[in-house]
């Protein structure tokens, strides 16, 4: 586990800050454990819009965002769109006690060392990031409100329709 | 003001300086144990004020409990 | 009867608060900061050596209503009971008084800048304060730096009880802090409060001897106060949590003193958590104050909170959060449990219990 945080640290130093077109920054690269142990990468979802969201479980608007974002990818699923909340908790056993008991479909990747919001330049929390199908960064979003979903529903359906 | 008055504000002015100099800043993802409740300065303002009212009901001195900041700096 | 009836006004807030939270439970969320979403009714009674008695509900009510906008209200009964000797000369039965406040204030984000805006109105047998008040915090540096400012503005009217003549006070108050993290388990903060207080501040309750005569006392009508503070937080190993406060507070009245506490909080797994502090206050008395008066002094008092005196407080408190929620209270909430004993070199000793439930309007 160890070894593949520190593989990602280095992918993602590798691939900071680089411009793509139309001056959007690429999305850093990013391999890290789901649930179940099985290693997902950011690349390997080239071709789908991808929301990508910092959370844990100490950060209450973070919380407050979980079941929007859940909601977001059983809205949209169908239509190449996929979420990655990516857990920064240092503890596995915190982001797990509020994961249990929940209902949720989308996928939650664990991250203790915090090499993703390190890539992504991450200053505050939480924050969600919008990747379309070439992995450029396209939209981002520091903290969160049910008054903004609209604006996200948006965003996806914009990059959807772009994907298509 | 008197001079002893005035000496503390002084100092408070220099602590102040240097606290804001001399620190690491802390990523907003690593604020996971500032974000604690046993880490807040008045995790129950209820509390607190009750407790400012009765000491300040048997005691001369006042003052010093409506401080903010800290937690978990989120959005 | 006043027990009666502050432990009746104690059952119809409480009720109050469950429907409450059960009323907005249904409402859609829209605020960013569910733990300032809640409603909190706490009990406490607080007895002491001098024939004081004090029962107090309180409940406090957060709600946000948008991401920029909040509204904080809290409002409490205090039914006092007192059997001291400055009552038994006229009430030998002993005499009760209830201090009712209701406060509230609303608070408006911009961005990394959140203002507020509030009062508080308070009412007893013989003494009424309205205080106006307004506040402005800002973070810096990814929030590892918060700046915050305040000033308060309060007229009050003191009643020469017997007499009915009121008197007028006003007091001003301004403050500013400093918070700063200092590492991931470290954070610390200063401040410094100026208070200016104008009018009568004398004790009517309250005699002193002055050449064997038993008068009430004479306190000069300006008091300049100055507190500085400095307090720390420092997340141990172990899920063991220190804090450490200190006060230096001077007064042109030259009641100066330091406050200090250090406390340990321990978690023993997410449900419970339990804190010891302990806190020394140790004061010089005003510059008028003697044991017994003789001649003509211009200012003379037998308020004890101006005497010189150090105190010893000990706290002992108990947070109990179930998973599941709470008996019949909603998921998130959580049971404050508290015991204080305040002892001084004055022989004064003092005992206050406090118990409280706080429940979030929306889950967690």
């Amino acid at each position: 586990m160890k070894f593949l945080q520190v593989l990602a640290a280095i992918a993602v130093l590798g691939s900071m800050s680089v411009a793509a077109s139309g001056g959007n920054r690429v999305a850093p690269t990013l391999s890290l454990p789901d649930r179940d142990g099985a290693t997902i990468s950011l690349q390997s979802l080239k071709g789908k819009v991808v929301l990508v969201d910092i959370w844990a479980s100490w950060c209450i608007p973070c919380r407050a965002a979980f079941p929007a974002y859940d909601s977001l990818y059983r809205q949209y699923r169908d239509q190449g769109f996929e979420v990655l909340a990516i857990n920064v908790d240092e503890t596995r056993s915190a982001a797990d006690r509020f994961l249990s008991g929940r209902e949720f479909q989308m996928r939650v990747l664990f991250d203790p060392a915090g090499v993703a919001p390190t890539g992504f330049n991450v200053r505050a929390m939480p924050t969600s990031y919008l990747v379309d199908k070439q992995g450029a960064i396209r939209f981002s979003h520091e903290g969160f409100t049910d008054k903004a979903l609209p604006q996200y529903r948006r965003e996806v359906e914009q990059l959807i329709q772009e994907a298509r | 003001m008197t001079t002893t008055g005035r000496l503390m504000a002084v100092l408070a002015m220099l602590a102040l300086g240097a606290a804001s100099t001399a620190c690491a800043t802390v990523q907003p993802w690593q604020r996971g144990r500032l974000a604690n409740r046993c880490m807040q300065f008045s995790p129950d303002p209820a509390l607190t004020a009750f407790a400012g009212h009765w000491q300040e009901s048997r005691e001369g001195a006042a003052g010093g409990l409506g401080l903010q900041g800290g937690g978990c700096g989120c959005k | 009867m006043a027990a009666s009836r502050v432990l009746l006004v104690g059952v119809l807030a409480t009720v109050l608060a469950v429907a409450v939270v059960v009323f907005l439970d249904g409402t859609q969320p829209k605020a960013q900061d569910i733990q300032a979403e809640s409603v909190g009714v706490m009990f406490h009674t607080f007895v002491d050596s001098r024939g004081v008695t004090v029962l107090s509900p309180t409940v406090d009510f957060g709600k946000d209503f948008t991401n920029r906008t909040g509204l904080r209200v809290g409002f409490g009964v205090d039914a006092i009971s007192a059997a001291s000797d400055s009552c038994a000369r006229c009430h030998q039965e002993g005499a009760t008084n209830t201090r009712a406040y209701l406060n509230g204030s609303l608070i408006k984000t911009y961005g990394d800048t959140k203002v507020s805006v509030g009062g508080e109105y308070s009412r007893e047998n013989f003494y009424q304060a309205t205080t106006l008040s307004t506040s402005i915090t800002r973070s810096l540096n990814q929030a590892n730096t918060t700046v915050a400012g305040g000033y308060s503005f309060s007229w009050n009217r003191p009643q020469l009880h017997p007499d009915t003549i009121v008197e007028k006070q006003s007091s001003q108050t301004a403050y500013a802090t400093m918070t700063q993290t200092l590492s991931k388990s470290t954070i610390a903060q200063l401040g410094y409060e100026l208070g200016h207080v104008t009018g009568y501040q004398s004790n009517p309750f309250l005699r002193t001897s002055v050449d064997h005569i038993k008068m009430v006392g004479v306190h000069p009508d300006v008091r300049t106060r100055h507190a500085l503070t400095a307090r720390l937080r420092q997340a141990l190993p172990g899920a063991t949590y220190l804090e450490a406060d200190f006060r230096r507070y001077l007064d042109d009245w030259q009641v100066h003193a330091n406050t200090w506490s250090a406390g340990l909080s321990h978690e023993f797994g997410p449900k419970l958590t339990l804190s010891g502090i302990y806190r020394r206050h140790a004061q010089q008395g005003a510059y008028f104050y003697e044991p017994a008066y003789t001649g003509s002094p211009q200012y003379y008092t037998a308020d004890f909170r101006i005497f010189p005196f150090d105190s010893n407080l000990f706290t002992g408190r108990m947070i109990l959060t179930p998973s599941d929620g709470l008996m019949m209270f909603p998921a998130g909430s959580s049971l404050t449990a508290q015991y204080e004993f305040y002892k001084s070199t004055t022989d004064f000793e003092s005992a206050i219990f406090t118990i409280g439930v706080r429940m979030p309007l929306r889950r967690p």
